[in-house]
């Protein structure tokens, strides 16, 4: 990866093209105020953070290959472009002119889409990406505050999607979390009104129902990629 | 339905005695345990505030992560409040024939495809540029690039690799006081007991202390350590030595800083060999445990403690030691009348395998899974008790023999006598035999649940370079192709694993910061 402060030389004759952003990415995270949206394309599930082990909202974009079955050559075609899938190649850097670094790698930057300087400055649109990355981060963390207040009531338990590959074998798709139905239909009636309050129990519900969009990867899956998976299955340990 | 609650021989209050580790964990898994099984039972512990408690065993085997989460307590809060750290096994150092370069682990991880065939029959030997260990499992790779067994992404008491813990034993007891007074409803009686007054059967009625209150109990739990007051004192059962065949009875402990914050942690026991026992090497999340157990009968004190300061170092300039005597045996009988004894009351050996706290788990599992409803059940179940422990007691005793009595190491007359076939346990002896021909298997013990089961005897044996007849372990069985495929996964593993787990200190760190989630 190669990520460094947005820098004219570096920089100068680079465009961004928000259509090919996140084409690479697998699994994004998601804010608090995306569930409703992103659940209208993608199951939504909860994985770890490497680094600190807390539990992130995630969308998921692909299943097997570590690409977004979304991504198309002539852009993101889902009701919902995810804003980490957006913005994936931008970093916030306390350092630059700009506010910004850039992943060169990220295929959003290329020859085609806005340009990131006029002339010897920085392009004014990019002070909305900083912008709009401060509220992402700022979202991410009210998710990770959703996310965690669910295993604290223990109603988080191991996903495990199992891919049946014609002519290939399985394939798993592990590091994922879900609701343990049975442990939501547990809670006793303290716990529930608490987390209807606390505007819990939707999100856990969109969420539930949006494992349906595993589906819709399968199919996506199988329009661009061979093996084709022939059927899924999804485990909740 | 009668539950029988009201009558007079009913169990409804254990009062364990003595308040370190022993016995603050006696209290939280016999709490714990009743209130899972929705029993009603009045749990109290008394506590001497002037007696310190002995604060030996900082090496846990893997059963501690069942018994902590069993009691109910987070994995995470215990890593922070006791200095824990993970361990993976033990090294032994210096222990087969004392040349450089002796060393070989026994991990925590089974051999690979235990549960399938028996792999090792298929080792070609040290000549084949591998040792037994890292041959057979992943495990001692990890602990030589000083990984943990899991990462921040694991869950709770899970793992990449099987583990147990390094802990501070202080700590630990004081962390298990605050759980079993302020979550499972344990009455903490401080005093000291003066007097045990016995009823009609020989059971114990109450306990007298010495500023005159009486605690009552129905089923007394003897956590009093060396000092033994109710198993020893009042019911004077024998004590059975085994000096005989284990020399060692004295240890020098120290607790070592480690130079740098950042230092490696060492996620195994470095057990290395010196001319009269041996030395412990423990990392901890703040600081190092060292500590040399040796007969005294083969070196004086001083001369046992210049060893630990030299094996120490620098570091051990103005640090001081601890004496600590190990009158290695245990008693004849654990469970007598209304009494069991528990922890170093029961008996007490060298730490070579970190048996101690584990005997402590296994004997409460035993009692608070078989909690007897009353004194007719409870004098059946003290009988299998006695039986099933007194088993596991001279078991034990045999596979810290095993290390010691295969050694090639002739340098000293601490490890010649030790070498002597006329101080082997007959059966060790027997086994040994039958070792020479033979691989270990779980068919060679008599006990279906044995606490060092046929992988220990292995990883010992085949580390120790113990002299067997190879010639007849054939690998043109149909089970050699299974054997190669298990060679294969276990090379994915172990690259897998290289790769993906955290250095040690990391991951300790990375949960005191941010905890471990339950799932």
């Amino acid at each position: 990866m190669r990520v460094r402060p947005l820098d004219l030389a570096a920089h100068g004759d680079l465009r961004f093209d928000a259509r090919k952003a996140g084409a690479l990415r697998r699994i994004v995270p998601l804010g608090m105020a995306e569930i409703v949206y992103a659940a209208a394309d993608m199951p939504i599930c909860l994985a770890k953070d490497e680094q600190t082990g807390k539990f992130d909202l995630v969308g998921l974009m692909g299943l097997v290959e570590p690409v977004s079955l979304f991504a198309f050559p002539e852009g993101f075609q889902a009701t919902y472009m995810p804003r980490a899938a957006r913005l994936s190649g931008f970093r916030l850097d306390g350092q630059s002119v700009s506010g910004l670094a850039i992943d060169r790698d990220d295929p959003a930057f290329g020859e085609s889409g806005e340009a990131l300087f006029e002339g010897q400055r920085p392009a004014p649109w990019l002070s909305n990406i900083a912008l709009e990355l401060k509220n992402l981060i700022a979202d991410i963390e009210r998710a990770r505050e959703l996310a965690a207040a669910y295993a604290d009531r223990a109603v988080l338990r191991p996903l495990r999607i199992r891919l049946e590959r014609r002519g290939a074998g399985e394939h798993e798709v592990e590091g994922l979390y879900t609701f343990d139905q049975d442990a939501l239909g547990a809670l006793d009636d303290k716990a529930v009104l608490a987390m209807h309050r606390a505007d819990q129990l939707a999100p856990a519900a969109v969420m539930s129902a949006s494992l349906a969009q595993v589906e819709r990867l399968r199919q996506l899956h199988n329009a661009r990629f061979t093996p084709v998976i022939e059927s899924f299955a999804l485990q909740v340990r | 339905m009668d539950d029988g609650k009201g009558k007079p021989d009913h169990i409804n209050t254990v009062t364990v005695v003595g308040g370190g580790t022993a016995g603050w964990l006696a209290a939280c898994r016999i709490a714990a345990e009743a209130r899972r099984m929705g029993r009603e039972i009045r749990l109290c512990l008394v506590e001497s505030d002037r007696v310190p408690p002995i604060g030996v065993g900082e090496g846990t085997w893997p059963t501690m992560r069942n018994t902590l989460a069993k009691i109910g307590v987070s994995e995470t809060d215990f890593v922070r409040e006791c200095d824990a750290t993970f361990k993976q096994g033990a090294r032994f150092t210096g222990w087969a024939d004392g040349s450089p370069g002796d060393s070989y682990y026994h991990p925590l991880n089974p051999p690979a495809g235990a549960t399938r065939i028996d792999l090792a029959r298929f080792w070609p030997g040290e000549g084949g540029g591998a040792s037994f260990a890292g041959w057979i499992d992943f495990q001692a790779a990890l602990c030589d690039a000083g990984l943990a067994p899991k990462a921040i992404t694991s869950a709770e008491y899970q793992g990449q690799a099987n583990y147990a813990y390094h802990l501070d034993a202080g700590k630990f007891a004081a962390f298990l006081k605050e759980h079993a007074t302020s979550r499972l409803g344990v009455e903490h009686i401080v005093g000291d007991v003066a007097d045990a007054v016995l009823d009609d059967s020989g059971d114990i009625g109450h306990l007298t202390l010495s500023d005159g209150r009486s605690v009552s109990g129905d089923l007394f739990i003897d956590c009093t350590g060396f000092a033994a007051l109710l198993i020893g004192k009042v019911y004077a059962v024998p004590f059975r030595s085994c000096r005989d065949i284990l020399f060692a009875d004295r240890a020098i402990a120290m607790q070592v800083p480690y130079a740098q914050e950042n230092a490696p942690i060492a996620s195994q026991t470095i057990s290395t060999a010196t001319g009269a026992g041996w030395i412990w090497d423990i990392g901890l999340w703040a600081r190092r445990g060292v500590g040399h157990v040796y007969s005294s009968a083969h070196c004086d004190d001083e001369r046992a403690e210049k060893m630990l300061r030299d094996y120490i170092g620098p570091a051990a300039k103005d640090l001081t030691s601890r004496r600590i005597d190990i009158d290695a045996g245990y008693r004849t009988r654990f469970w007598q009348n209304n009494c069991v004894a528990v922890g170093l009351s029961a008996g007490f050996l060298e730490p070579l395998e970190a048996s101690a706290l584990m005997l402590v788990e296994t004997s409460l599992d035993a009692i608070a899974e078989r909690l007897p409803q009353n004194r007719q059940a409870m004098r059946i179940a003290a009988r299998q008790f006695n039986t099933t422990f007194l088993h596991h007691w001279a078991r034990i005793i045999e596979f810290l023999k095993l290390h010691y009595g295969i050694t090639r190491r002739r340098d000293t007359d601490f490890w010649r006598d030790n070498a002597d076939p006329a101080s082997f346990p007959d059966e060790l002896a027997e086994r040994l035999e039958f070792w020479r021909h033979h691989s270990p298997n779980a068919q060679d013990f008599t006990h279906a649940r044995e606490v060092f089961g046929w992988p220990s005897y292995q990883y010992v044996l085949n580390g120790m370079g113990f002299a067997a007849d190879r010639s007849s372990l054939g690998d043109g069985s149909p089970n050699a192709a299974v054997a190669r495929g298990l060679l294969e996964q276990l090379d994915r593993l172990r690259s897998e694993a290289l790769t993906r787990l955290p250095a040690h200190r990391d991951l300790i760190r990375a949960i005191r910061e941010h905890g471990l989630q339950r799932i």
